[in-house]
């Protein structure tokens, strides 16, 4: 029964829909609207309540196409996996540890772990940029990315 | 093997660096008091372009350029939620003098609309510097010639007229046409306001979807010398200067006794002391006497409005209770 | 009326050298700024507005409209080699320069882009020039009634904007409104959806969700191909940037009408360069004889989008100039700029500065060429980003994107949100799901929502008021019309196609 990807997905956006319209009946009331704040969201839980249906009991089959879409290596879910938590790590460090070092670093590691060789441009390519954007966003443009635990 | 080494190692790196950063954040006490010794963060809530960030930038360049104040003073932008993140951001400043931030009546009442946890009162208000005022306009063939005549019809039938302005309900342009219509003894809960954040809310008079703008004093001017809109009556306690806006009536003399403020000033974070506010206050009151920031208060249409110390913290209290019983009338409050 | 003296007198200024240098360094500066990641007009505009308070406001004011259209050209450049727009504006260049310049013909794209933007500008100053006071009256025509019925004419567009099944569209168009109904609703001030978090109040920003569902996406891609023994030939070429007879051909239909009706949603206030982009886009795509072809690198679908934001960006300065009303945040920025060197903008700036209004629309003609002869030659340099290793090329994506999201919002929350929003996308391609009919709808979605309920509080609540308004009544029959033709072709044509399209 749920073999077919399309019925997962239906199930899922079913849930969410569901979701959705419970929290549209909790939207507190305006005391003057005429049309409150609540109406074109139930409008919405609705229409995709009902489009989910429709997908989930749509009888198309998947293309060889998108089969091949989704098929994806094992390794690769890890690499992406780890390019996120970089991204998760440095977006978290940004403003503590300052945008020219964290995105210095962040270029460094991230180019390296996806296989890219040559050190010595990398690092020159990661601290250049960063700095470029630094000097010229903060002080050209004034506007001001965080300087993180650098003085300037 | 090797690669995770050096990820460790950079890891580790990242860490020591950033244990040596505790910053002397305190500034100097000197013979003269307290004063900054690294650059002063001036937050603008709000995005590039809006007035608070005009303000902020403006009186950043003026402090520079006169020399009032010889840190460097960066704007840093903290849009949302109405002003709502650039104060919770505040917050985490306490204590930090090198933290100042421009504001006006929207942190008296986005929190009481129940959209910031944040108020006036969890900051330390150095001083105010300008002023504008709200002016409420109609289409030049409109059968009103004056508040009253507006008003008696509202009284008759509140819902007869629909108001537009740009900001959302329970905030500035519908509270200061509530705040005089209220005054006038309109019933303030049937009345229609129409909210148009997209730029919208001019049009909407001009092409007669609306009867009546509400807006600062300076969005009218243009329309009213090209006979398209009349203003009816403005908000502020007196006539103001300058060319057709002397013309504008204000509602006091039209006998409706009330005004609505917007008024513009700088606030620290809480847990400032003494000193620091009095080197704050000093030099916002050379900014506010400097020949410069009157050609700029000119340029843009500003009117000057400084107070500082009791004087400004005993205004913010009053208008926080007139915006508290007016938001309770109309059931805003939350 | 004049308008040829006054001309005259404005290319007079224009073409003095000072005019000449200001406007070079406006285009200059606009350009610059509008590359780079996050920056836009509204910021390029407010950055410069310092620098003008000595000069004279004839001469400032032509550099800043320099610094507007400068900036609204130099956003396409990210959208076609990285899939990473860097304004609202140009997120519709991307659906087809991207795709060309993934064909090797980066070259190519950039120059098309290049001289649809000039044909835009310049098309559109014409018009600007005769037709302002004539087109400030459409400007104000339009009410709520009006924009509701638009926005309901974009959002029929969204099935033509996906290959596969319509159904996935139309759920992904679904989800694109419930996302922009996040936020404080302007109607009533109430906090929707927004889990009592503060950064959510305003709602989310469109270049988010923008950068999140296509460079991010985009990005997750290229990790999978980043070994591909990189097609040595496609990557180091960027192709000519000469345009063949046949492109010619191709793009001249598009970028005329689209310079025409990118100019007229232009002079709307609050629709403005994005909205104009989009609905260039799907209406060539709608019209086209062979409408499989954009999204996979059609030169019309990437001409279009990229000659109607320019249009519109002149266009927005019809009701600027001649009302003194600003349409969008970035003309009200532009508004600010006037006001600050004591010119106001409305009905009588032509004859109380008539050197400050002709100036400005001679100086658009001028600043239009420098554009092109600026930015031409530039193509082989800016297109080399293309040579950068994959691995390398994918980590500035990443950067480039999470500053431009920065400088949007100064907030790190803002960053995660990004994130989700990468993933999202991701989830979306592998799925078959189509992004472009989410992003359109987060587009005219909010809009319509809020145009719908203005109306019913004018009206009290009474439908009546759809069909008292002769233009917004027109639009919304057109609308009908886009909708339900399309389904009574196709059943008397292809019965036997019926039964996929159903799915």
């Amino acid at each position: 029964m749920l073999k077919m990807i399309h019925r997962k997905i239906a199930l899922v956006l079913i849930v969410f829909s569901f979701l959705y319209l419970l929290m549209s009946y909790q939207l507190p009331e305006y005391p003057y609207a005429i049309i409150d704040a609540d109406f074109v969201p139930k409008i919405l839980g609705f229409l995709l309540l009902f489009l989910s249906v429709l997908l989930f009991l749509s009888k198309q089959k998947e293309t060889e196409e998108e089969r091949k879409k989704r098929n994806i290596p094992k390794a690769d879910i890890v690499t992406l996996l780890v390019v996120c938590a970089f991204m998760l790590v440095y977006i978290f460090l940004f403003e503590m540890i300052g945008f020219f070092i964290m995105t210095a670093l962040f270029i460094f590691i991230c180019s390296w772990y996806l296989g890219y060789k040559r050190h010595v441009v990398n690092g020159i390519v990661s601290l250049s940029f960063s700095l470029f954007i630094y000097l010229l966003f903060n002080y050209m443009l004034q506007i001001n990315l965080p300087a993180g635990i650098l003085p300037f | 093997m090797n690669k995770r080494f050096c990820l460790y190692m950079i890891a580790c790196a990242v860490v020591i660096l950033s244990a040596c950063s505790g910053k002397d954040v305190a500034g100097v006490y000197g013979e003269n008091g307290w004063s900054p010794n690294n650059p002063i963060e001036v937050v603008a809530a709000a995005g590039a372009g809006g007035g608070w960030d005009t303000t902020a930038r403006l009186a950043t360049q003026t402090f520079e350029k006169e020399g009032i104040i010889k840190e460097r003073m960066p704007v840093i932008n903290k849009p949302g939620g109405g002003g709502a993140v650039g104060w919770a951001y505040m917050t985490r400043k306490e204590g930090n003098p090198h933290n100042i931030f421009v504001t006006s009546p929207p942190i008296l009442l986005v929190p009481l609309n129940g959209q910031s946890k944040y108020g006036y009162e969890d900051f330390t208000p150095l001083a105010n510097v300008i002023a504008d005022y709200g002016a409420f306009a109609v289409s030049a063939d409109a059968k009103w010639d004056t508040l009253n005549d507006l008003f008696d019809d509202m009284k008759k039938d509140p819902s007869s007229v629909s108001i537009v302005g740009v900001s959302s309900p329970g905030s500035m342009d519908h509270i200061q046409f509530i705040k005089i219509a209220r005054a006038a003894g309109v019933d303030v809960t049937k009345i229609k306001y129409v909210s148009d954040q997209d730029g919208g809310a001019l049009t909407q008079l001009l092409n007669g979807s609306v009867d009546v703008y509400s807006a600062g004093t300076s969005e009218t001017v243009e329309q009213v010398r090209a006979g398209k809109i009349k203003v009816l009556g403005i908000t502020a306690p007196e006539r103001l200067e300058g060319e057709t806006l002397e013309d504008f009536p204000t509602a006091v003399e039209q006998g409706i006794d009330e005004t609505f403020v917007n008024w513009r000033g700088f606030f620290g974070p809480a847990g400032m002391d003494e000193q620091q506010i009095q080197y704050y206050q000093d030099k916002f009151k050379q900014l506010n006497d400097s020949p410069e920031w009157k050609k700029i208060r000119e340029k843009y249409g500003w009117n000057e409005l400084y107070m500082d110390g009791e004087e400004y913290e005993q205004f913010l209290d009053e208008q926080n209770e007139e915006m508290y019983a007016i938001l309770e009338e109309l059931k805003l409050l939350r | 009326m004049g308008s040829i003296e006054g001309l005259m007198s404005g290319f007079q200024v224009a073409l003095s050298l000072q005019g000449i240098l200001f406007v070079f360094i406006g285009v200059f500066v606009g350009t610059f700024i509008g590359m780079m990641p996050g920056l836009g007009p509204i910021s390029a505009i407010a950055i410069m507005i310092p620098i003008t308070y000595s000069m004279d406001p004839a001469i400032a004011l032509m550099m800043m409209a320099g610094v507007y259209y400068g900036a609204v050209f130099g956003g396409s450049s990210s959208s076609i080699l990285l899939n990473a727009p860097g304004v609202a504006g140009t997120v519709a260049t991307a659906f087809d320069g991207y795709p060309m310049a993934q064909q090797g013909k980066a070259g190519k794209a950039l120059a098309i882009a290049a001289i649809a933007s000039f044909i835009g500008g310049t098309v559109s100053v014409v018009l600007l020039m005769l037709f302002s006071p004539l087109l400030s009256s459409i400007a104000v025509s339009f009410g709520p009634v009006e924009y509701f019925a638009l926005m309901l004419l974009g959002l029929t567009a969204i099935a033509s904007l996906s290959d596969g099944s319509t159904l996935k569209a139309f759920i992904s168009a679904t989800l694109g409104i419930i996302v922009v109904t996040i936020g404080i609703d302007g109607q009533t001030g109430t906090a929707r959806f927004t889990f009592e978090n503060a950064y959510l109040l305003e709602g989310i920003d469109f270049l988010i969700i923008a950068l999140g569902l296509f460079a991010l996406a985009e990005v997750c891609t290229l990790i999978f191909n980043r070994n591909e023994a990189a097609d040595k030939e496609k990557n180091e070429k960027i192709g000519s940037l000469k345009l063949t007879k046949e492109d010619v051909k191709e793009i001249k239909g598009p970028i005329t009408r689209q310079s025409f009706l990118g100019f007229i949603i232009g002079v709307l206030p609050g629709a403005g360069a994005t909205i104009a982009s989009f609905i260039a886009y799907i209406t060539e795509k709608k019209i086209a004889k062979k409408p499989e072809e954009f999204g996979k690198g059609s030169v019309k679908g990437l001409a279009a989008p990229e000659a109607a934001n320019n249009a519109a960006t002149s266009g927005a300065f019809v009701p600027l100039l001649s009302l003194g009303i600003p349409g969008s945040g970035t003309t009200a920025v532009m508004l600010g700029a006037f006001l600050v060197l004591g010119i106001q903008p409305g009905p009588l700036l032509v004859q109380d500065n008539p050197e400050v209004f002709w100036g400005i629309i001679a100086s658009m003609y001028i600043g239009n060429v420098f554009l092109l002869i600026l930015n031409l030659p530039l193509i082989p340099y800016i297109s080399k980003v293309l040579t950068i290793p994959r691995p390398m090329l994918i980590s500035l994506v990443i950067t480039f994107s999470m500053v431009g999201v920065y400088a949007l919002s100064f907030s790190t929350f803002d960053l995660y949100l990004l994130l989700i929003f990468g993933i999202v996308g991701f989830l979306m391609r592998i799925f078959s799901f189509p992004a472009a009919p989410f992003i359109l709808a987060f587009i005219l979605g909010g809009m319509m929502e809020q145009a719908l309920r203005q109306t019913l509080t004018i009206s009290d609540g009474s439908l009546s008021i759809f069909v008292e308004r002769p233009i917004g009544l027109t639009l919304m029959i057109v609308a009908v019309l886009v909708m339900t033709v399309p389904l009574f072709k196709k059943k008397s044509w292809n019965p036997a196609k019926k039964k996929t399209d159903a799915a």
